[in-house]
């Protein structure tokens, strides 16, 4: 914390402005968002369908954080740190909906729960 | 810790002073928003674990949905993260009067994304009859979209936060001038997106200019003072501020947490939205 | 250039003239006293309130423990009603897990890690503060309902009934329509909020601020140890936190998360709650492994055995602590499937256990092996901690958990690895590094007598508990008949007990001594091996003279056998910092504490929301909604004046002589 300072980096460090670039990643952005919307109305197979949305959610989910939130230029650790927590969410997500369509999650049907209660004891 | 250099820009990439050059409040918020992932990985699995058997009774979400006012929302929001990037990338480069500009314009998209949500949310209520306990979707649906709306307007509010910071002068911090331009802000922000966006939503659909106008009189008048008093507390600021290339990386941090919200927003969109209507 | 000059109010004079600050209150410099221990950013002095506060939280479960095994001494007692049994064993587990033992941990968080990496302070001393008296909010929301019990118009319902772990239905307005609920709602939520803002700061202390040379497969294995311990706190803490919301907002606005009726299903609680419960239990046990990691060697006179596989184990059980919860619901009807992967992973989690397990008995191989106390409490850790994790073992088959499931054998388990594991290493923990703190040494004998009657206690209260277990005594039960078969055992097990409350007294009181009388010591009385030995004891407040240099793992031993390189890189540093200001510490402030208070008053107010507010009697408002909005708001004022104050900061010099003074106002 009080390591000796050095002269900041003034040499060779000015960016082109992403200004433009990130104009046009919102239009992208924008763009797809407007594909999702359209997409669920198109008489395609719903797997399909479903696959897609994923897909391009994902896409704009990358294009936010490696470029609006500056992952792709900075030090790959912060990258590390955030897939830490994004694909442990989405593991316990995975397993949490695997285990609530299994059958034997199924909430039981009034009629079943009598049958339950009365035949089987 | 590290005084700026009088000549040239900041590295903003590279934080000398720590082990790995990670700015320490970079890495603070990364820590966070992975741990954000968890909060809302599990409030968007357990709406979507109740989407799988519903009981009967339940509300149906294509029935009571308005998708149209929807995209539009998400449509809002993710400009609101693209005038965010431009306001980090204008403070980088030490111009502090395009910050404030792309702060306002980032505050202006979100007010309008918490005004749709608050149009919205009050039409499930009052005419598709769907509230918070009548039924489970409705626990889910208001819990997860409230939540992530929360989160908006806690983000509305650091934004208005830092707007009002980069008014602070290099001599004679007035701390009542800071909190008074605070409180305009935030009755500004306040009324834009409880009465004047859902007014205006109200209009599109049909409701009379007039009517609107009458019914939210004291709100809207309360808010147009607001605002003219943050014209007012820009134009008589002092011009010497103690604000500049190296604030960026507080305004980079509350970009984090702004474009994290906008993603979650992305997953919400198609999860809970979009997928009902297959 | 031009332009970035005009834009940021640079003027023209000095580069970096102290900008004026925001400030409401003047900064806080008492260095002695109240305000000081209120205000202190010091991570050493916030270690010291979070072990105060611990251990005083531990010994008052302790005392829960006792009224329970008393309850349970003889068949068909009547020393406690069952309600109050109910609060007794909700409260002792909880009080245990939450209040004491996370916090004792926390304490040597605060206490070690920037010593050990070589930092001055954490990363962001203001944000530590607030963890501490959040946490402090926290518990005075957990027992604020056994004023019930004493003054019957603070009407709370006592304190919380539900189990440590509340599961729905039963934590539902039908079931437990009091208060007590709501206040352990609220209280586990605020402590998960004090253990997220702690461990951020620590995971960017560990990472971000380690002396040059420091790489992290130099780090003592406790740091380590935090480090993976606060990777688990910050992602399991959200599910637990999302669950409470669901409990709070089905008993205050009716939704039906939990709710059958509604469309809800108690299960997903259960789900939830596990996720998060489950890497809890790490996050409990990894700290005490690195503390055993750090005082085996010492004891052993020799380094750690498997340095990097060590390592490597803790973050695979932290890793792997994620993908095994619901091995606490296997009798709930998962289904054949996920009952047999979940069996599988735990079955898997026992392996870099066992690795650890194994490495440490490397590090006592072949070592010269001296029995001081904290030696004698890491070896029966290693010892009891195995027979924890046997039963534990047991557990993950799952046919047979269906026998033992909410059987006293989960008793035996869970408290051989927590009290046996987890404790007996803090017990270790603290006598170790007492001298380093306090400056004293605790007497050898004393601690050596507290060891054998807790270690004696310890196992005749336990052990017995795997056979009632297996004979079917059922755990949360407040009586038993006396044809059960469970008679002796009980009756033994509470003579146990008993014995091991007088091994934990005799420990603390002993400590209370020494903390008066003990024998003065240096800075090494161990001759150990991590760089918290190699400044003064008690540590100054600025930690090192000059940060040093690390060359290689257990940097201090190996400064000792290189002393005259590092006399000359230690010179070098102290002048390089005194051409740069001098050495920089953070500022005390008022805000955290302001910030805490606000919380306290909000969450209080929020849990009694729909309860009218009386004072006197009278009915004053309808609602205490307004009271928890002032809460809110006063904590949004106090985090606002708190960025607005900025890090502040000072400056201290110190001479030849090491006569330390301390600088204000210049440049930071």
């Amino acid at each position: 914390m009080s390591a000796p300072t050095a002269p900041a980096l003034a040499a060779g460090h000015h960016e082109p402005s992403k200004f433009h670039f990130y104009i046009q990643i919102a239009m992208i952005l924008a763009v797809i968002t407007g594909i999702e919307v359209v997409l669920v109305y198109l008489p395609i197979v719903k797997w399909l369908v479903v696959t897609t949305l994923i897909l391009l959610s994902t896409v704009k989910f990358m294009f936010v954080i490696f470029f609006f939130m500056h992952l792709r230029w900075d030090k790959v650790f912060c990258t590390i740190l955030f897939f830490i927590g994004l694909v442990l969410a989405s593991f316990t997500m995975f397993s949490l909906m695997k285990l609530f369509a299994s059958d034997a999650a199924k909430p039981l049907t009034a009629a079943a729960l009598d049958f339950a209660r009365t035949t089987l004891g | 810790m590290s005084s700026p250099a009088a000549n040239g820009h900041l590295d903003h990439h590279h934080d000398h002073t720590t082990s790995t050059g990670i700015p320490n409040k970079k890495l603070l918020w990364w820590a966070f928003l992975a741990s954000d992932c968890m909060f809302f990985g599990a409030l968007i699995s357990s709406h979507l674990v109740y989407r799988l058997n519903p009981p009967p009774g339940n509300a149906v979400p294509t029935q009571v949905f308005n998708i149209e006012l929807t995209s539009f929302s998400t449509f809002i929001l993710l400009m609101s993260s693209l005038l965010m990037a431009l306001a980090v990338n204008a403070i980088q480069k030490g111009n502090v009067k395009s910050t404030r500009t792309m702060l306002l314009g980032t505050i202006f998209f979100g007010c309008i994304f918490l005004g749709g949500q608050v149009f919205e949310f009050t039409h499930f209520v009052a005419d598709k009859h769907m509230t918070l306990s009548n039924s489970i979707f409705g626990s889910t649906f208001y819990t997860l979209t409230g939540t992530h709306g929360t989160h908006v307007a806690i983000g509305v509010l650091l934004l208005g936060m830092m707007y009002v910071r980069t008014f602070k002068p290099t001599h004679g911090g007035s701390l009542g001038r800071n909190f008074l331009h605070l409180l305009a802000f935030a009755a500004a922000a306040g009324v834009a997106f409880l009465f004047f966006v859902p007014g205006l939503l109200e209009v599109i659909e049909g409701e009379s200019l007039r009517a609107m106008l009458s019914h939210d009189a004291k709100p809207l008048l309360l808010g147009a003072i607001a605002c003219a008093a943050l014209v007012w507390f820009a134009r008589t600021s002092n011009p010497a501020v103690e604000f500049g290339e190296k604030n960026a990386i507080d305004v980079e941090a509350i970009g984090l947490y702004w474009h994290f919200v906008d993603i979650v927003w992305i997953i919400i969109f198609t999860a809970v939205y979009l997928l009902e209507y297959l | 250039m031009a332009k970035v000059i005009t834009q940021s109010g640079f003027t023209g004079k000095e580069i970096a003239q102290p900008a004026t600050t925001f400030s409401l209150f003047t900064r806080p410099t008492a260095k002695t006293g109240l305000v000081s221990w209120l205000t202190t950013v010091d991570h050493k002095k916030i270690g010291m309130l979070y072990g105060g506060f611990a251990i005083l939280f531990f010994l008052i479960g302790g005392i829960e423990a006792l009224m329970i095994r008393t309850q349970l001494m003889v068949p068909n007692n009547h020393f406690v009603s069952a309600q109050l049994y109910s609060e007794l064993f909700t409260m002792h587990g909880t009080t245990m897990i939450f209040l004491a033992v996370m916090p004792l941990n926390a304490a040597f968080f605060n206490l070690l890690i920037p010593i050990q990496v070589g930092a001055r302070d954490v990363a962001f001393p203001r944000l530590n503060s607030f963890s501490l008296w959040v946490w402090v909010v926290g518990a005075i929301l957990l027992n604020v309902g056994w004023i019930s019990h004493f003054v019957p118009s603070w009407n709370f319902g006592g304190a919380p009934d539900i189990g440590w772990f509340g599961y729905a239905p039963l934590t539902s307005k039908a079931f437990t329509p009091d208060l007590s609920t709501d206040f352990w709602v609220l209280g586990i939520q605020v402590l998960g909020v004090s253990s997220i803002v702690a461990s951020l700061n620590f995971i960017v202390t560990i990472i971000n601020l380690r002396a040059p040379g420091l790489t992290m497969m130099r780090l003592p294995v406790f740091t380590w140890m935090a480090l993976v311990t606060s990777f688990l706190l910050v992602l399991a803490l959200p599910a637990i936190a999302i669950a409470l919301i669901m409990v709070m907002f089905d008993r205050n606005f009716g939704t039906n998360f939990f709710e059958v009726s509604g469309g809800g299903q108690p299960i997903l609680w259960q789900h939830l709650f596990w996720v998060f419960g489950h890497p809890e239990v790490y996050i409990l046990i990894l700290p005490p492994m690195g503390y055993v990691s750090e005082i085996l060697p010492t004891f052993a006179r020799k380094p750690l055995f498997g340095y990097p596989i060590v390592v490597f184990s803790g973050v695979a059980i932290g890793f792997i602590g994620f993908g095994v919860w619901s091995h606490h619901m296997f009798t709930t009807g998962l289904g054949t499937v996920a009952t047999a992967a979940f069996a599988l992973a735990t079955m898997a989690i026992a392996v870099p256990t066992g690795v650890k397990v194994f490495n440490w008995i490397g590090t006592l191989w072949g070592g010269r092996i001296v029995t001081r106390v904290p030696m004698m409490f890491a070896l029966g850790f290693i010892w009891m901690f195995m027979m924890g994790g046997l039963s534990g073992i047991m557990h993950s088959a799952a046919p047979a958990d269906a026998q033992q499931q909410d059987s006293y054998f989960v008793i035996a388990h869970f408290h051989y690895v927590l009290i046996g594991g987890a404790t007996f290493a803090l017990l270790a923990a603290i006598h170790f590094w007492f001298p380093k703190f306090f400056g004293r040494m605790v007497p050898e004998f004393w601690g050596k007598v507290s060891f054998w009657v807790i270690f004696a206690g310890f196992n005749a209260t336990f052990f017995p508990m795997h056979f009632l277990g297996l004979n079917g005594m059922p755990r949360r039960t407040w009586t038993y008949d006396s044809n059960m078969g469970w008679n002796e055992g009980n009756l033994f097990a509470t003579c146990g007990a008993y014995l091991l409350g007088l091994g934990m007294f005799t420990y603390f009181a002993v400590l209370v001594w020494s903390y008066f009388k003990g024998e003065k010591c240096g800075n090494d009385p161990w001759d150990a091996r991590t760089l918290e030995w190699s400044i003064p004891s008690p540590p100054p407040e600025h930690n090192f003279a000059a940060i040093p240099t690390v060359h290689a793992r257990d940097a201090w031993w190996y400064e000792k056998t290189h002393k005259e390189e590092i006399a000359q890189e230690k010179a070098a540093h102290i002048k390089a910092e005194e051409s740069h200001g001098g050495i920089h510490m953070p500022d005390q402030s008022w805000y955290p504490l302001f910030a805490a208070a606000g919380l306290l008053v909000g969450a209080y107010n929020f849990a009694q929301l729909h309860y009218p507010v009386t004072m006197f009697g009278q009915q004053v408002l309808a609602s205490h909604l307004p009271l928890a909005i002032t809460g809110l708001g006063l904590m949004v004022a106090a985090c606002y004046l708190w960025a607005l104050e900025g890090p502040g900061g000072y400056h201290l010099h110190i001479d030849a002589e090491g006569k330390v003074t301390e600088s204000r106002g210049d440049h930071h």
